[in-house]
């Protein structure tokens, strides 16, 4: 099977006061469709730079990321937006929602930026609020919703513009552990329902069940733990 | 638009105190506009309605009609130049008059003009003055909110002459009082009276009043060296006291629209800095910078152009309640172009956010616990 999102020989690297540092030596990837992966790693070990990369919001000092086989090397700032806009779906550390948008407005403001037509954005919306829980919370702002509310409001912004990538940047790190599970289970649920693939940057061991591949990011390689 | 609506709507006090500071500065602006208008016009409006493009002045006047003085010679001559009807003389003297049953005295401007001339301005109330009339003159309405009417005798003790007002004319102010026009008969006799103690000269008057050509003014200059031949612009910057109030005023409003654009600036540079993280989230989740600044530009557009509008319907009400003593004037392209001005230094003011906001990275979300 083609890949999805391919990460080729990527070295990362810059400048410290005491010489080159490396974070990322090498690294390669690839992502089927619909496989849900959890990359591993200490702190300091570059998963937030790895993530970055392969999110198109950082380039790699060399290497190529590829998504549906075309290269992102000399795409324009503009492009890599709309890319990460129609493309990819994002789920912070804490939920970082908009605070003064009510919840159902946090996903019909992303489908307004990808210029989806209102009824289609509005139907998507209470369908994707009714599958993570939240159809009673959608006219709440999110200062009233509790933590695990919330982190389940962005999984839903997440996969509005019904995104071919899903990146997870440590989801469960503002959560206790039953609200950790549970948020976890539902970005797996809802990547096998929309047949997306997911990256996941995690240290919690407890939720590694509910992947299909788990990989540690070790010396700025990724290997299978 | 879309998150520009919606935060004001989500955080309606912090705006509403803006709007209203911004209210407050921009009903200033406009209140001071108007009144730095009003007074400029009580100070010269007999200047600005009168037919003349330029004077005649003595050298060394300074521009100033009070301190020139001219004999017929001058008068014969630029007569000779532009043609006897379009060359006039005209004298100019400040005094006290009392108002006869209404137990005041006012400070007014004497005018002597020839009274079949287009010096004399059109009457609003009452009959004219010709030049053959003894005794009438015509006077300012200013001098009706002192009790005077047609028919009332003012009295001038320093000549010891009086006249009866024949009728009011309209937009008559010279250096805040209210002009009263004599014809050359009447003027001459108040010449007379102080001859002793100022010129000799029996037919001097202080400036001539022209209707003329580049050409002709051109031609005037040489042939009258001793003279100054200004515009009426001109004439009108020397009034007593004119440029002075006019300087403050200009000064005043300048410094509004600066605070203006510093509260907005201020303003919205702090809320941009509170809001940095959430602009990083945005630009990762795809929205452009693009997108993002003319969100903020919205914000500041409705926010000056809300605070003008209603400071701009605060000061209709209020030119509606002001005693007609208080000189303010605005009219509705002044309103509009300073309203315009305004919201112009507002959005000016966002610039400094905007820049902010293209500079804010979306890496910033990754990674982070902000927000």
């Amino acid at each position: 099977m083609k890949p999805k999102l391919s990460l080729h020989q990527i070295t990362h690297s810059y400048e410290d006061g005491s010489g080159r540092v490396s974070i990322l030596r090498e690294l390669s990837l690839d992502v089927q469709p619909g496989e849900f992966i959890a990359v591993m790693g200490p702190s300091g070990s570059g998963k937030s730079t790895f993530l970055s990369i392969a999110a198109a919001l950082l380039t790699p000092t060399s290497g190529e990321v590829r998504v549906d086989g075309r290269s992102l090397a000399d795409k324009s700032s503009k492009e890599l937006a709309d890319l990460r806009l129609r493309q990819f779906g994002f789920i912070f550390q804490s939920a970082h929602l908009v605070p003064y948008l009510k919840v159902e407005e946090q996903l019909l403001y992303v489908g307004k930026l990808a210029g989806m037509r209102r009824s289609e954005a509005s139907a998507r919306a209470k369908l994707l609020l009714g599958q993570l829980g939240l159809a009673e919370r959608r006219l709440a702002y999110p200062e009233k919703l509790s933590g695990g509310e919330k982190q389940r409001a962005a999984i839903a912004r997440a996969f509005m513009n019904k995104p071919d990538v899903l990146f997870a940047d440590e989801p469960t790190a503002s959560l206790d552990a039953a609200r950790g599970q549970e948020v976890v289970q539902l970005i797996a649920d809802q990547v096998k329902r929309e047949g997306s693939s997911a990256i996941m940057v995690t240290h919690d061991e407890r939720v590694l069940h509910h992947c299909d591949r788990v990989l540690e990011l070790e010396n700025g390689k990724l290997r299978v733990s | 638009m879309y998150l520009a609506l919606r935060e004001i709507r989500h955080a309606k006090l912090r705006f509403a105190l803006v709007v209203t500071i911004m209210l407050l500065v921009s009903f200033l602006v406009l209140f001071i506009t108007g009144l730095a208008r009003g007074l400029a016009y009580d100070t010269t409006s007999a200047l600005e309605t009168m037919k003349a493009d330029h004077f005649v002045l003595e050298k060394g006047a300074d521009n100033r009609f009070g301190r020139s003085l001219l004999t017929g010679n001058e008068l014969d001559a630029a007569q000779e130049v532009v043609g006897s009807d379009k060359a006039l003389p005209l004298a100019v003297r400040m005094s006290t008059v009392s108002i006869e049953g209404a137990a005041v005295k006012k400070d007014v401007t004497l005018f002597t003009v020839d009274a079949d001339s287009w010096l004399l301005p059109d009457v609003m109330e009452g009959s004219t003055i010709t030049s053959t009339s003894e005794g009438h003159v015509l006077a300012d309405k200013k001098l009706k909110s002192a009790g005077a009417e047609v028919g009332t005798v003012l009295k001038d003790p320093a000549s010891g002459m009086s006249w009866t007002i024949s009728g009011f004319v309209d937009q008559s102010a010279y250096s805040h009082t209210p002009v009263v026009f004599l014809n050359q008969k009447d003027g001459a006799k108040l010449r007379a009276a102080f001859r002793s103690q100022a010129s000799t000269q029996t037919d001097s008057y202080n400036v001539i009043a022209v209707q003329a050509t580049k050409e002709q003014v051109h031609e005037l200059a040489q042939r009258l060296p001793e003279t100054d031949i200004i515009p009426r612009q001109d004439a009108i910057d020397a009034i007593p006291g004119y440029s002075e109030e006019q300087g403050s005023f200009t000064l005043m409003i300048a410094f509004l629209y600066v605070i203006a654009a510093f509260v907005l600036a201020v303003f919205f540079y702090v809320i941009t800095l509170q809001k940095l993280s959430q602009f990083g989230i945005l630009k990762a989740i795809g929205a452009r910078t693009g997108t993002l600044a003319a969100g903020l530009i919205v914000q500041v557009l409705l926010l000056s152009v809300g605070s003008a509008g209603i400071s701009l319907l605060l000061v209709r009400f209020m030119m509606q309640a002001l005693p007609d003593t208080m000189p303010f004037r605005l009219g509705t392209a002044t309103m509009l172009l300073t309203a315009g001005a305004f919201v112009l230094v507002a959005v000016l003011g966002s610039l400094l956010s905007i820049g902010k906001v293209a500079r804010t990275d979306a890496l910033e979300a990754i990674g982070g616990t902000a927000g």
